[in-house]
């Protein structure tokens, strides 16, 4: 392989079918199973990340429907109590950290690099890695769960419950140690979405020309470096607990239990917003599509979007009103918890105000997105309401608060996210979706989930607990309880729907062109599917509506997509400064490797052993991982290194 | 502003290729990591002083903790600032000897920092099961070493790399992105040493 130049001035050409050919040799993976192992493409990245994702929204809905069965009815005994208690805690495990923020990765992963007018992420190796880690942490979170040694305490896993002496399985140390893999791989992928905004938009794309989507992603994951930690802290603590019997959470040596309250919660809210933002920054950037008009009050919403992750990190105790704290701890967060709903809601107005004065189309994609508006102010309200230090003493621990977490993750995360599938699955698989059985699904989901979730509130104010097992008759609580089962069902299978439409839309769905929703952002420039190599010249963007120029009032520049930087030694993309994005590096990729997925698996191996507590496993999989990771950051000219013995080289030459 | 692949003159401009310069893809990524490593210190720190707020016994409940060790410790890391910070000044400048002297000092003063927090530990009147403190002390103190380790191994890839030439004055970035990661280590290190050895004698007893 050549050495690399220090300096190359790149090839401004218009694109041509040999560069083409050329960049589709030079970009596709090896065929067949080893292509499949070692691809570090971020396209099939992100598919991966979403249909695996997607299967654990499924696995996590039919515990949530093995649970709506035992409650239909007073005294019903479907169930088993234990298996009952894994349901529940197995479901928000699932559905919090192995559906919600993956699934939302899996489309940053698939669309920033196309919206960025870019051909890969800043780390191609480290986002392969994080799908990896992924997988293995949401399988090893399983393990124990189909002999009963699944998590059985609710997701949120309060101490003392969870000590060696009240819990004696597997079950806690599986769910610690799955908890701080899966922290591993979040972590990794929220580094690689930042060093890609940072460090890789195409030319042009200068601070006050970045797409919303990718401001949501980004603030999200800026939070994830600084919430993350917290939660894979609590659990490491609570693992030396139940392994080393240390007295972290345990009171009676000096240990405090709510110290595992606000650890937990001191990432458990910035979470909340980490996987809604990126959510909410799908419909601020796909619904204006459908209204035919640019977002009202783009300015204001990146603002509000960064100020609600930043004010995010400081509301963690309200979910701890009653626990005792102090009375001025308690009113210092409910204040803040108040003043959170305005950034929050600024983003309401915004899209009220872009469906208000643009054309709406109602395609499939336009209803999920208006539908999470509705869903989201009534999630927003109950938030609101539960805030209020007096209102939550009376609602903690009730169905109402059931309620508002499912219209607030359902109705700003899974909404979207369904839109978001109908919007970009034409560019993805280059198939439209059917907007007929589209239809069904929308209403089927909407009906059922406001059938299903409603009347939860009304339970809740009946003074229904969350998580019991059963419940006498005579409470007024069968009713209430057999119409959410129904609506549960009804949402089932508008999901249901969806799923049949997102595979027979992949054979049988017809055409599509390059941009069949006539959109503003750069993904729908090039082909659907895009080319291994995305855009065969890099796009120099003048404007934050590239698509749209020339038919707004916008004094904007123009940018320019046929014709750019060719950049065709090996895998090469633009390396461009943080704010203005000018070029500033031409930056090597890596190609192809299976190395992401050994260190996966190594990883894999060290927390495997430290669950079977065999220390040889654990300390041969650390000794192979410092080697496999000098191998993986080993010097390579085509990753952009100097080539062997350049010291001495360089020094003749000056 | 000239936000595209050409010059004043409308012509392409030379563009550096590959990791030339400082701020890499890797300056950025190192920055977030250290972001995210910072915050575990800065959590288990809120923990240690939590757990201490809520204890009605003396604190620390062994009596003030020994200085026979952490203070050479301190003195230790302080001084590999300097010469972490000498490494990354000579292959600025271009002089290889010096860059390898300074990294092999530096990777020992690691090395002996380690040596000594195992030698601290054999002094401590208690182990990791008496109580919170005991817990909160070892937690603190080896997740720390773990993390000197690792940047042994960094200062010890360094090495290799500049021995082998990979490491030019022009390519000299993963040297200063080591250096990033071992002044973050010195740092927290700081804060631990304030905590669990100064503030035991200055704070309320």
């Amino acid at each position: 392989m050549a050495a690399n130049p220090t300096f190359r001035t790149p090839v401004v050409a218009p694109a041509t079918p040999e560069l083409r050919e050329k960049l589709e040799n030079m970009w596709s993976d090896h065929p067949g199973l080893i292509g499949w192992f070692t691809t570090v493409d971020h396209k099939k990245i992100g598919k991966r990340y979403l249909a695996t994702a997607f299967i654990f929204l499924l696995v996590g809905g039919l515990e949530a429907l093995g649970m709506r069965l035992q409650l239909a009815q007073p005294n019903e005994h479907l169930l088993p109590p234990f298996l009952y208690n894994e349901f529940f805690s197995m479901h928000g495990m699932t559905m919090i950290f192995l559906y919600a923020l993956p699934i939302l990765s899996g489309f940053s992963n698939w669309v920033w690099p196309l919206i960025l007018g870019t051909r890969d992420m800043a780390f191609p190796r480290l986002n392969m890695f994080t799908y990896w880690t992924f997988l293995l942490a949401g399988i090893f979170l399983y393990i124990g769960f189909w002999n009963g040694q699944g998590t059985d305490v609710g997701w949120f896993n309060y101490a003392p419950l969870t000590e060696r002496q009240f819990n004696p399985g597997w079950n806690i140390d599986i769910y610690s140690l799955g908890m701080i893999f899966l922290g591993v791989s979040t972590t990794a992928g929220a580094i690689n979405f930042i060093a890609t905004a940072f460090r890789t938009r195409a030319p042009g794309m200068s601070i006050s020309r970045i797409p919303i989507m990718i401001w949501g992603t980004l603030v999200s994951n800026i939070g994830i470096l600084f919430a993350v930690p917290a939660v894979s802290l609590a659990f490491a603590l609570l693992w030396f607990d139940r392994q080393f019997g240390t007295h972290f959470y345990e009171p009676t040596l000096g240990g405090r239990p709510l110290l595992w309250q606000h650890l937990f919660w001191i990432f458990g809210h910035p979470w909340v917003y980490a996987i809604v933002l990126p959510a909410m920054s799908i419909v601020s950037q796909c619904l204006p599509v459908y209204c035919r008009r640019p977002l009202v009050a783009n300015s204001a919403v990146i603002l509000a979007t960064i100020l609600t992750m930043v004010l995010g990190f400081g509301v963690w105790v309200h979910h701890m009103f009653t626990t005792g704290l102090p009375v001025i701890a308690v009113g210092f967060f409910a204040a803040a918890s108040f003043i959170i709903v305005i950034p929050s809601a600024v983003s309401v107005f915004a899209w009220t105000a872009t469906i208000w004065t643009g054309r709406p189309v109602f395609t499939t994609a336009f209803k999920f997105f208006a539908a999470e508006i509705v869903l989201f102010v009534i999630g927003g309200v109950s938030g609101f309401m539960t805030a209020a230090v007096p209102v939550d003493w009376q609602l903690h621990g009730t169905y109402f608060v059931v309620a508002h977490i499912h219209f607030v993750l359902i109705g700003i995360n899974v909404f979207p996210v369904i839109g978001g599938i109908y919007h970009w699955y034409p560019k993805m698989t280059g198939r439209m979706m059917s907007e007929k059985l589209g239809w069904w699904n929308f209403w089927l989901m909407f009906v059922g989930f406001l059938v299903g979730f409603f009347p939860m509130h009304i339970s809740g104010l009946l003074g229904m607990p969350r998580r019991i097992y059963t419940y006498p008759a005579g409470l007024g609580w069968g009713d209430v309880n057999l119409v959410t089962t129904i609506g549960a069902f009804i949402f089932a299978f508008g999901v249901l729907l969806f799923v049949i439409n997102v595979i027979r839309s992949r054979f049988a769905g017809a055409k599509a062109p390059a941009n069949p929703w006539d959109a503003d952002s750069l993904e729908w420039a090039t082909e659907s599917p895009p080319p291994s190599y995305n855009f065969a010249v890099i796009p120099r963007v003048g404007s934050i509506h590239p698509l749209w120029e020339g038919r707004l009032d916008d004094r904007g520049g123009r940018t320019t997509i046929g014709e750019g930087a060719v950049l065709d030694h090996e895998h090469e993309i633009p390396g461009t400064t943080v704010l203005d994005a000018e070029p500033d590096v031409i930056l090597k990729q890596p190609h192809p490797t299976p190395i992401p997925l050994i260190t996966a698996l190594l990883i894999g191996g060290v927390f495997v052993g430290m669950l079977l507590t065999m220390w040889w496993v654990v300390l041969g999989c650390m000794c192979a991982l410092v080697l496999d990771i000098f191998f993986w950051l080993w010097p390579r000219p085509e990753t952009g290194w100097a080539e062997r013995g350049s010291w001495d080289k360089e020094q003749e030459r000056t | 502003m000239n936000a595209n692949v050409y010059d004043e003159r409308n012509l392409p401009r030379p563009l550096p290729v590959g990791l030339v310069g400082y701020r890499t893809g890797g300056w950025w990524g190192m920055l977030a990591f250290i972001g995210t490593e910072a915050a575990v210190f800065a959590y288990l720190l809120f923990s240690y002083f939590y757990l201490q707020s809520q204890h009605a016994q003396q604190w620390p409940p062994s009596g003030l903790p020994p200085l026979r060790y952490s203070i050479p410790i301190t003195v230790c890391l302080l001084v590999s600032v300097g010469t972490m910070w000498w490494a990354e000044y000579s292959v600025r400048i271009g002089r290889r000897a010096m860059l390898f002297v300074a990294l092999v000092i530096t990777a020992l003063l690691g090395v002996a920092y380690v040596v000594l927090e195992f030698l601290d530990w054999q002094i401590e009147p208690f182990l990791v099961n008496a109580g919170a403190y005991s817990s909160l002390f070892y937690s603190l103190t080896a997740l720390h070493v773990l993390h000197a380790i690792i940047g042994i191994f960094i200062l010890i890839a360094m090495f290799l790399w500049s021995l082998l030439g990979y490491i030019t004055p022009q390519r000299h970035f993963a040297v200063r992105i080591a250096a990033m990661y071992w002044y973050f280590l010195v740092l927290v290190w700081i804060a631990i040493f304030i905590t669990l050895y100064m503030l035991p004698y200055i704070g309320p007893g």
